[in-house]
């Protein structure tokens, strides 16, 4: 390709990265799920009814989710920021929505379900290995690292939410199910960012590639241990727990980033 | 401590933001809504607006920094869900207000040149000032600073603003009034959720206060340079406008009418309405005024 042909290509290409980055992009997404679905669900879906083991069950699960949605919240408002071009800025402001809507919703089910303080209990229930994920994110955050915080935001997490929600969508209620997939439609969207943002990155930085390899191996020891521990308290079989494992694996490998 | 932040949702938000008085628009305004001709072709007019709107840029780049900046050090997860509504807001106005400097004819790859040559010095430092302080995590003073200085400025000027266009251009005068919109909400939570933290936190209170100054003295170096310092070019882009429009109804802000009062006369109404508004606010939050020296 000629020098011209590349720029023609570099500048409808950033012409397209202005159009899905900005607020009106967002809107039309949403607002396709959204619209008369206050708290993520129709409100005709009846309430179902849960005995007392199932009720205690999807009350650890959602628990769980909060914090990683959290980490998430702080995660985006963060990287705001230090992001290198406006249109990443405006990507991760309606991230930063969609997050606290997803902790919002999560909430909301949570209070459904009869826990009245859910905010104090989602905090006190938090997993250590999720935890000291969120931390290490923040600290990248903290640090202005953009690749690495991107990595470990809209890469690893995204990927680890994605299959959580993935998986439980197939057993859930209707009312957390219908919840469920309107949050994973904002996260396919938060890992798109990541999967094109971080691609283009290193392409241009190929030498990054060992670094964040490096990083995904630290985390990605945190994300298993964090679906071990909850599947554990769950009740889950052995014989099904590597499932969920494998899925993020695959989904981060799919994303190009593999081990 | 939280039931007001309940108003702040992101349902209620998503009801009545994007899914209510921006319904239907598409960067703010009615979609197919254009800058009037006359802008367009009139060289002084055009400049004049580029450099309005270029300020516009800044202030909303700083509003989108400091709203964004303040999620992680928000104590508590209403806090934080509401700046991320802010967060939204500030960016859309980043957004449409770029997407305006493009519908007056600057480029895309001038666009950064642009603001740097027209930005005005002091608005640039009145951001510093604020986002020194968001920097640091610390979110008393951030929001003081974001949501009762900065928005409480914003908010009037975007009023002026939207009267002045009212008849002159009408595509303008409606992306500022969901800005308008916007900014009344923000300006609501500073007052709520500091006034309480600030009981907690008094020996904070000096180093707000001088905050204030600061940012208050920039702003109004910015009113005087925008206004005194610029009259032979307001002037000029009015007369202008009147001969175009000959019959234009005069709209009358504060007191003041925008036709016919001469630079001096505007900044001075403008100056005084946000002036009023920082007192009132910052009493609520239990904050004394502190007027910094005359630019
Ligand atoms: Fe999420
Ligand atoms: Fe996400
Ligand atoms: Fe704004
Ligand atoms: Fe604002």
């Amino acid at each position: 390709m000629s020098v011209e042909t590349v720029e023609i290509h570099a500048r409808e290409h950033d012409s397209f990265l202005e159009e899905v980055h900005s607020f009106e992009f967002w809107f039309q997404s949403v607002e396709g799920y959204l619209a008369g679905h206050p708290y993520g669900v129709d409100p005709s879906t009846p309430i179902p009814d849960l005995d007392e083991e199932e009720k205690a069950t999807l009350i650890a699960t959602l628990s769980t989710y909060c914090v990683g949605e959290l980490a998430a919240l702080d995660g985006a408002g963060g990287m705001i920021g230090f992001a290198p071009n406006r249109q990443a800025k405006i990507f991760l402001a309606t991230q930063a929505v969609d997050e606290a809507r997803h902790l919002e919703v999560m909430l909301h089910r949570l209070k459904e379900l009869g826990v009245t303080d859910s905010q104090r209990e989602f905090e006190s229930r938090a997993n250590r290995n999720l935890l000291a994920f969120r931390k290490r994110l923040l600290e990248f955050v903290d640090a202005k690292d953009w690749e690495a915080s991107l990595l470990a935001q809209n890469v690893i997490l995204e990927s680890m939410e994605f299959a959580a929600f993935h998986s439980h969508m197939k057993t859930a209620d209707p009312r957390t199910a219908q919840m469920l997939s309107g949050v994973l439609k904002d996260e396919r969207r938060h890992m798109g960012f990541g999967e094109n943002d971080l691609g283009r990155h290193l392409a241009q930085a190929p030498h990054a590639r060992a670094r964040l390899r490096e990083i995904k191996k630290e985390l990605d020891a945190l994300v298993l241990a964090t679906f071990e521990d909850s599947q554990r308290e769950l009740g889950t079989p052995a014989s099904e727990r590597p499932e969920i494992g494998r899925l993020y694996l695959e989904t981060v490998a799919r994303l190009g980033f593999d081990s | 401590m939280s039931d007001f932040l309940n108003a702040y949702s992101i349902q209620t938000w998503l009801e009545s933001c994007p899914q209510g008085y921006l319904e239907d628009t598409e960067y703010g305004h009615a979609p197919g809504q254009k800058e009037p001709e006359l802008i367009l072709e009139n060289p002084t007019l055009r400049q004049e607006s580029i450099q309005s709107t270029v300020q516009l840029v800044v202030g909303e780049r700083a509003a989108l920094a400091a709203s964004s900046g303040l999620i992680n050090s928000a104590p508590d997860y209403p806090s934080k869900r509401f700046l991320a509504t802010q967060t939204l807001d500030e960016a859309r106005h980043v957004e449409i207000f770029t997407q305006r400097l493009y519908d007056l004819g600057v480029k895309k790859d001038e666009l950064e040149d642009v603001i740097s040559q027209y930005a005005n010095p002091h608005l640039v430092k009145f951001a510093e000032v604020l986002l020194e302080k968001v920097d640091k995590g610390d979110f008393l003073a951030g929001v003081v600073g974001q949501n009762i200085v900065l928005e409480g400025m914003a908010f009037s000027v975007f009023e002026m603003m939207q009267a002045s266009n009212v008849e002159l251009n009408p595509k303008f005068a409606k992306t500022l009034s969901g800005t308008i919109a916007d900014e009344r909400r923000h300006v609501g939570f500073g007052e709520n959720r500091i006034g309480s933290l600030l009981q907690e936190h008094p020996e904070k209170k000096p180093e707000i206060e001088q905050m204030q100054k600061d940012m208050t003295y920039h702003m109004l170096a910015t009113f005087a340079d925008s206004f005194r310092g610029n009259a032979p070019a307001m002037e000029e882009t009015r007369k202008i406008a009147q001969e175009a429009i000959p019959d234009q109804k005069h709209q009358v802000w504060h007191g003041t009418d925008l036709g016919s009062a001469d630079p001096a006369e505007l900044e001075n109404v403008l100056a005084d309405t946000v002036l009023k508004e920082f007192k009132t606010r910052l009493g609520r939050i239990g904050l004394e005024y502190q007027e910094p020296a005359k630019p």
